[in-house]
């Protein structure tokens, strides 16, 4: 089965609708919801099985569509002091009619642009107006233009520039150096651990390195009083190697 | 045979970038002048001597146009260049923003069903903002520049056909045939 459909350029769903009441002559104050809804769902399938992008106002027109179909077919309640009863399709309407007046005006701006662009300006181009450059810029002088340039330079936002340096040293590698401090001597100052630290990175690493090895109890540190000099003192191991297994 | 003062102003026609306003003639000739009826002899005056101009009253001034029958030729000279014309969803959107400005883009997309792209209109200069609506989030609001007028040949928005008289060419269609007639584009196929 072949299908011969001319696939319009629609602006939207109204416009979408209001192509069917004209076609089928429909009163656009009678509108019978259920053949419309049956037609645009139709359309959607066509516009669908060619692979053409569905913009989401379509499918939100086909739910209103549908609500208004179920709510002609309920029964409708009549309220006592009106004589009026509230049709599903109203707010369809004026949405259609408001659209319809829009669409008919661009109309009108369409043959305004027609007919305007048969005229042409007879141009003049301010290009042809010499100024006398002298009279133009009567009291500036070079100074005023170097200032105007410096002020120019002082509002250019100024660029900042950060350095990333990566630190070579771990852990591991400054417990190995605290060992080497120990050879020959049980006990060590932290003072004298601290004045061979070059950076506040190496005061963090080499701190976590001296936590590490009391962890494993390598070394034990002590105080004798407080704000007083901090001792490391070596103590015996088992393996004293867990560190560098850690 | 045309005054001084009609000469003049035809010289300001000649060299005004933009339509020449009342205001603009009055302080060049340091009188104030019948401006609509000087401009009214200088049309005669053209039209008498066939010459290929007239004069457009748009954009509240004058501006010295090319008559319509000499399009064929200009638009050789300049190759068929400009003659882009506005898209139906633009002109759908414009519509609206000039019937019911100032406008947001909620208001327009809720009479066109669609979301409408407003920046080539802004682009092109025909449609400007005016400001922001008071209330939640407030939006922009947009109505249309002067070059809309001068676009459309308009002198001013008093111009627009009424949407009282488009709705009364819609109700006759609709009642003669359910608006049954084809000038819409639309093929009734």
């Amino acid at each position: 089965m072949s299908y011969n459909i001319k696939i319009e350029v629609f602006e939207g769903p109204l416009d979408l609708l209001l192509f069917f009441i004209k076609r089928d002559e429909i009163n656009i104050y009678d509108i019978p919801i259920a053949y419309i809804t049956r037609e645009y769902l139709e359309y959607l399938d066509v516009m669908k099985s060619m692979n053409l992008h569905l913009a989401g106002e379509f499918i939100y027109m086909a739910s209103l569509l549908m609500r208004i179909k179920v709510q002609m077919l309920l029964p409708r309640e009549q309220a006592e002091d009106s004589e009026i009863i509230e049709d599903p399709r109203t707010e369809l309407i004026q949405m259609l009619l408001e659209y319809q007046k829009y669409k008919e005006a661009s109309v009108i701006f369409h043959d305004l642009e027609e007919r305007q662009k048969k005229y042409f300006p007879v141009r003049s181009s301010s290009d042809n107006i010499s100024w006398d450059p002298d009279l133009f810029l009567a009291d500036v002088h070079l100074v005023d233009l170097g200032i105007a340039f410096k002020n120019l330079l002082d509002s250019m936002p100024k660029p900042r520039y950060y350095e990333i340096k990566t630190y070579k040293i771990n852990i591991n590698q400054q417990a190995q150096i605290l060992r080497t401090m120990f050879t020959g001597r049980k006990r060590i100052k932290f003072s004298t651990v601290a004045a061979i630290l070059k950076n506040r990175f190496e005061v963090v690493v080499t701190f976590l390195a001296i936590l590490e090895m009391v962890k494993s109890e390598e070394i034990r540190v002590s105080q004798t009083s407080i704000f007083g000099e901090i001792y490391l003192s070596k103590l015996q191991l088992k393996e004293s190697n867990v560190i560098a297994d850690a | 045979m045309l005054s001084q003062t009609h000469k003049v102003v035809q010289a300001l026609l000649f060299s005004a970038e933009e339509p020449l306003t009342v205001e603009q003639v009055e302080r060049c000739l340091e009188e104030t002048v019948d401006l609509g009826r000087i401009i009214t002899e200088i049309n005669n005056y053209f039209a008498e001597e066939e010459l290929p101009i007239w004069i457009q009253k748009v954009a509240k001034g004058y501006r010295l146009m090319t008559r319509e029958e000499y399009e064929p030729w200009i638009r050789r000279l300049y190759q068929n260049q400009g003659n882009v014309k506005l898209s139906k969803s633009a002109l759908e959107t414009l519509s609206i923003v000039a019937y019911k400005q100032p406008i947001t883009r909620s208001e327009i997309d809720a009479i066109r069903g669609v979301s409408s792209y407003l920046k080539s209109l802004l682009e092109k200069n025909l449609i400007e903002i005016k400001g922001r609506q008071e209330g939640p989030g407030r939006p922009l609001l947009y109505g249309t520049s002067s070059h809309f007028l001068e676009y459309f040949g308009l002198d001013s928005l008093q111009d627009l056909p009424k949407l009282k008289e488009i709705e009364e060419i819609m109700n006759v269609e609709i009642e003669e045939e359910g608006g049954g007639d084809d000038n819409n584009g639309n093929t009734a196929e």
